[in-house]
């Protein structure tokens, strides 16, 4: 870890004059996963400007429009929320499926949008990391490669988002709110996170000066029947395989309205389109999920040690279908 | 008189621990303490061309930087487990040469671990890298005749045998991951050492240091009240050890080292991966004829460390032909050493699973086909057992679980539409005993001081200790004192082989027995009413145990067996232990609480192993890509089902006055093999290679 001045904003437009002041300055909410990466030296920052004081906790409903989340609302806060739980479970039970509960009852949401990889030559100085040293390489392609992505990865890089919650965002359709010395303006969640082309470096689309304010959920009328479904090599604190947030609007059999998400596969959360597409007007049985499932997966481009991922995929997404389809639930 | 032993006592340090009291190595305040840090390789094999130290030594507050070319001196220890131990034979930074990704290749000590860090990431090293040697397919395996066993006319007396299993096991290289990472103080006053250290062996540790500084055992004081766990690998000095000993001494300045947890995975052990290759043949009946075991490990080029598989081989089964082998690679693979059951744990797997196999292949429960071809021998030493009651453990095990009325196909218990399997397997580990030393004072208030340099790394020694002078002196555990953990006590012995209890009880029994003849006296009460009459402070009395001429006898070995339940939701690949039940055989139990516990412990280490525990290596750099307790999986609450234990049998008498055997380790042998069973009976595949992960399942 290296020296860095420690600063308090008190107001999001003072957070982002602050960050104006020093080009290596980095916000700090409630840092369970930027204080690791600082004492591993994979962030090096002159600054930290510590916005967790900010009046951002809330969680409001608004009326006909979903919910409005400030970003410094707690991942518990979210999680435990009544409303949360009641119109979004999708939401809730992805949030409870990551990390711990003393990680959640201090990490935020909008800090959850902005965690790193945790791809093992990312987070060690002694390899050589693309996003971390842009231009050094990535030793994960001929490495172990275990975790990493099918979908959308670059020669530069093939690290996997970790986040569960953002999955679930993503088939939520939520919207994430910014603000800067520029103004405001809100980033659609598809567009938030980005591939890592040729600039792993960046796993967002977040500008220069930019303070995430809050995250929107817009109502989705089927969201109750929300499955999130997470795979992993142990049933509490392990990053997914693969994961699916999945949910069905079904109408006399017929799959009115579909949302479907994968996580633990790319450099962002993976919305499915086109197996939504495709789903859209079915039936809702068996034969259907499966085609759905083959949909999905198509493109996938596993690497040495991870072809099991597709498989998995496959029938995660078919028993996330069918559990949403009986009307959501545990999965 | 109010029995203690055998009953549930709490752990008399659970209020220190739980509240912070309790004073781990890290935590001990020195003042004017310094700190250090690691510079490790990045590299698997190869030499370090040129390695940059300059702006480290430049950098604010730093004190110190070591590589190779300017190393402390420290003598060559004996390294023969009687004067002295090392965990790796070669000395740090003795040269350039790189062995193993992770290597200590420089050593920054600063005032602060912040500024020591930071120089640490300010060196850089260039390397002549050469190819390692990372699989343990390409390595160069040496045979190990210590380790080769023939009885009878070994693998060829199998022609007459009707069924034979044949297969080839694999365990993963496995990480200790105790909670307390490991960490050092050294601290020189003129040319005396104070060490600061978890031990499991106090006084060989104390020895070990001696020989590295040439300077008498006297003038090393070796401090460990409590360890955070070590589960064998705290046994002897690390390289990191001797370095921050050495470095302390040139700077004289007491030092401090906490190893990170990224740089405990290649500092400081791990359990070697196997490869094991089974072959059992046995008549139609289930008697067996034949058992084969060749088992392939591998050490670094650092130090030679053997996992000897093939142990408890000759313990478990009677045939009248029997071969084990073992063969020993050398790979650019950090230096292995012990970890809880080290040998008997792998070796297990191996012949629990073939045995398995076998009772399928026969049609016979496993149950029976374990009793049918029971030992009452150790056929290596042809000694006779002195207590077995296996079959009782077998027998209680399957009652409690309900075993005999399972359907016996697989794939026919299905449960929410997931595929139950039930599962069992046996467990052994032998009871060993050394020497050890305990004074014991009565003083005139009814306390009893018990002092001895053995020590407790989590396992309940404490309060097993106090709970045998409370028995011998008839007053409550509460009047108990103990103090352990200090190389001023008398020796202890060794926390490792699960020998503590074993070997410390009787000596606290026999200076409890001393400290009443000395005052001539039948009970503490009337001790202490004639210290007060006479107006003398203390009892006192020093005793030693030590192991007889018992050992040439007789073969003494710890059983049990584990039964199981999985549940198997096969399409995804999730599986969940659901149902645990083990029943053990460890002599008299001195603690109820701490020795269930200790079971509990082992079974879910054992968990770990058979479903998630694995250490890969980076291919090229041979770098471990675990890098801490999140990525490094080991079971947490929600993969541990409960566990139900039982201990049945006697008190071994002939093993040692108390009669007791220890159970630190007997608890995981068996279990990776009882999980295997259960999840072939569940799904009808039979996994050989752990651990047994979701896309293993899968697939």
């Amino acid at each position: 870890m290296k020296n860095f001045a420690y600063v308090r904003a008190t107001s999001a437009e003072d957070a982002v004059r602050k960050l104006q002041t020093n080009a290596n300055s980095q916000f700090i909410a409630g840092g369970t996963n930027l204080v690791d990466r600082l004492k591993v030296f994979l962030n090096t920052p002159v600054q930290l400007i510590d916005v967790s004081r900010l009046d951002l906790k809330f969680i409001e409903s608004m009326p006909d429009w979903g919910v409005r989340i400030g970003a410094l609302a707690t991942n518990t806060a979210v999680a435990d929320h009544p409303q949360i739980r009641q119109d979004y479970p999708l939401l809730s039970r992805a949030i409870l499926s990551g990390a711990s509960q003393q990680i959640r009852n201090v990490a935020t949401i909008g800090g959850n949008l902005l965690q790193r990889t945790r791809c093992p030559y990312y987070y060690d100085t002694a390899f050589a990391c693309n996003k971390r040293q842009p231009g050094s390489g990535c030793p994960a392609i001929q490495g172990i490669n275990r975790m990493h992505a099918i979908f959308g990865a670059s020669d530069r890089c093939i690290a996997v988002h970790p986040s569960d919650m953002c999955v679930a965002l993503a088939a939520l359709d939520a919207i994430v709110e910014v603000e800067s010395s520029r103004g405001k303006r809100q980033i659609p969640f598809d567009d938030f996170h980005r591939l890592p082309e040729n600039t792993p470096d960046r796993d967002t689309t977040l500008q220069a000066g930019e303070l995430i304010t809050a995250v929107i959920l817009p109502p989705v009328s089927f969201a109750k029947t929300g499955v999130y479904l997470k795979l992993r090599d142990r049933t509490s604190y392990a990053f997914a395989l693969v994961s699916v947030a999945a949910a069905l609007e079904v109408r006399a059999n017929r799959i009115h309205d579909v949302r479907l998400a994968l996580g633990g596969v790319a450099h962002k959360p993976w919305r499915s389109a086109q197996a939504e597409a495709f789903l859209k007007g079915k039936l809702a049985n068996p034969e259907i999920f499966q085609q759905a499932a083959e949909i999905a997966l198509q493109g996938a481009k596993p690497l040495t040690h991870n072809g099991f991922k597709v498989e998995m995929a496959k029938r995660s997404i078919q028993r996330a279908l069918t559990i949403s389809a009986q009307g959501g639930g545990v999965a | 008189m109010k029995r203690v032993m055998g009953t549930s006592v709490s752990r008399k340090d659970g209020f220190a621990k739980v509240t912070g009291q309790a004073t781990y190595t890290a935590e001990h305040p020195l003042p004017g303490l310094v700190h250090g840090y690691l510079v490790t390789s990045a590299i698997a094999k190869g030499r370090i061309k040129s390695i940059s130290t300059q702006k480290a030594e430049q950098a604010p507050g730093v004190l110190a930087v070591v590589t190779h070319k300017n190393r402390p001196k420290v003598f060559t220890p004996a390294n023969d487990f009687r004067n002295s131990k090392l965990n790796e034979a070669r000395l740090p930074l003795s040269d350039d040469q790189i062995h193993y990704g992770g290597q200590i290749v420089a050593f920054v000590v600063a005032h602060t671990l912040e500024q020591a860090r930071d120089a640490a990431h300010l060196i850089t090293v260039e390397y002549d890298i050469q190819t390692p040697l990372l699989e343990a397919q390409q390595a160069i395996y040496e045979a190990l005749p210590d380790v080769k066993f023939n009885k009878g006319n070994g693998a060829t007396g199998t022609t007459e045998a009707a069924i034979t299993v044949e297969a080839t096991y694999t365990t993963a290289k496995e990480l200790h991951a105790a909670m307390e990472p490991h960490a050092i103080i050294a601290h020189w006053q003129a040319d005396s050492l104070t060490i600061y250290e978890g031990s499991q062996w106090v006084m060989l540790h104390q020895r070990t240091y001696a020989e590295l500084f040439g300077i008498p055992s006297e003038k090393v004081r070796l401090v460990t009240p409590y360890i955070g766990g070590a589960f064998g690998s705290k046994c002897f000095p690390w390289s990191y050890s001797i370095l921050c000993a050495a470095v302390a001494r040139e700077i004289k300045r007491p030092l401090k080292l906490s190893v990170t947890r990224r740089q405990l995975t290649t500092n400081t052990g791990h359990r070697a991966a196997t490869e094991q290759t089974l072959r059992l043949a046995a008549m139609q009946d289930g008697k067996l004829i034949a058992i084969s075991h060749a088992v392939k490990t591998y050490t670094s080029p650092a130090d030679r460390f053997i996992v000897d598989c093939t142990a408890t081989t000759p313990v478990m089964y009677a045939a009248p032909n029997i071969r084990l082998q073992q063969k020993l690679g050398v790979l650019n693979v950090a230096t292995p050493t012990y970890m809880r059951a080290p040998s008997e744990n792998p070796g297990m797997w191996a012949l629990e699973s073939a045995m398995d196999e076998l009772a399928w292949k026969l049609n016979i429960d496993p149950i029976d086909l374990r009793l049918d071809n029971e030992t009452r021998a150790h056929q290596r030493s042809g000694l006779p057992f002195s207590a077995k009651h296996f079959a009782e453990c077998l027998r209680v095990g399957a009652e409690k679980f309900g075993w005999r009325d399972r359907p016996k196909q697989p794939r026919s218990l299905i449960h929410n539409g997931q595929l139950l399997g039930w599962g069992m397997a046996a467990a052994t580990f032998p009871a060993m005993r050394g020497n050890t030393t305990v004074k014991v004072r009565l003083l005139p208030d009814g306390t009893v001081h018990v002092l001895t340099a053995g020590n407790d790394m989590g396992t309940g020694a404490y309060t097993m200790v106090a709970i045998t002078a409370a028995e011998a002196l008839g007053v409550p555990v509460e009047k108990v004192k103990v103090e352990l953990g200090d190389s001023l006590f008398p020796d202890g012995g060794l926390a490792g082989g699960s020998q503590m209890t074993a070997s410390l009880a009787p000596a606290v029994l026999k200076a409890c027995e001393e400290v009443l003849q000395k005052a001539n006296c039948t009970t503490a009460n009337d001790a202490c009413a004639a210290l007060k009459q006479s107006g003398r402070a203390a009892f006192e009395a020093i005793a030693t145990s030590a192991p007889g001429e018992d050992a040439q006898k007789w073969a003494f070995q710890s059983w049990g067996a584990h039964f199981c339940e999985v549940a198997v939701d096969e399409a995804i690949g999730r599986i969940r232990v659901t149902r645990w039940v083990s029943v053990m055989d460890i002599g008299r139990v001195m603690n109820a609480k701490a020795a269930a516990s200790q079971v509990r412990g082992s079974v879910i280490m054992g968990i770990g192993e058979a479903l998630m525990e694995e250490c890969q290596l980076d291919p090229n750099s041979g770098y471990p890509v675990v890098y801490d307790l999140a990525t490094y999986h080991y079971p947490t609450h929600a993969d541990t089902p409960r566990i139900d234990v039982t201990f049945v049998g006697q008190p071994d008498l002939t093993f040692n006055p108390l009669g007791v055997r220890g159970v630190g380790e007997v608890g995981i042998t068996g279990v990776a093999a009882a999980v295997a069973n259960a999840i072939y009976h569940a799904t009808g595949k039979r996994f050989r290679n752990l651990p047994i992960t979701p896309d293993k399942l899968m697939a």
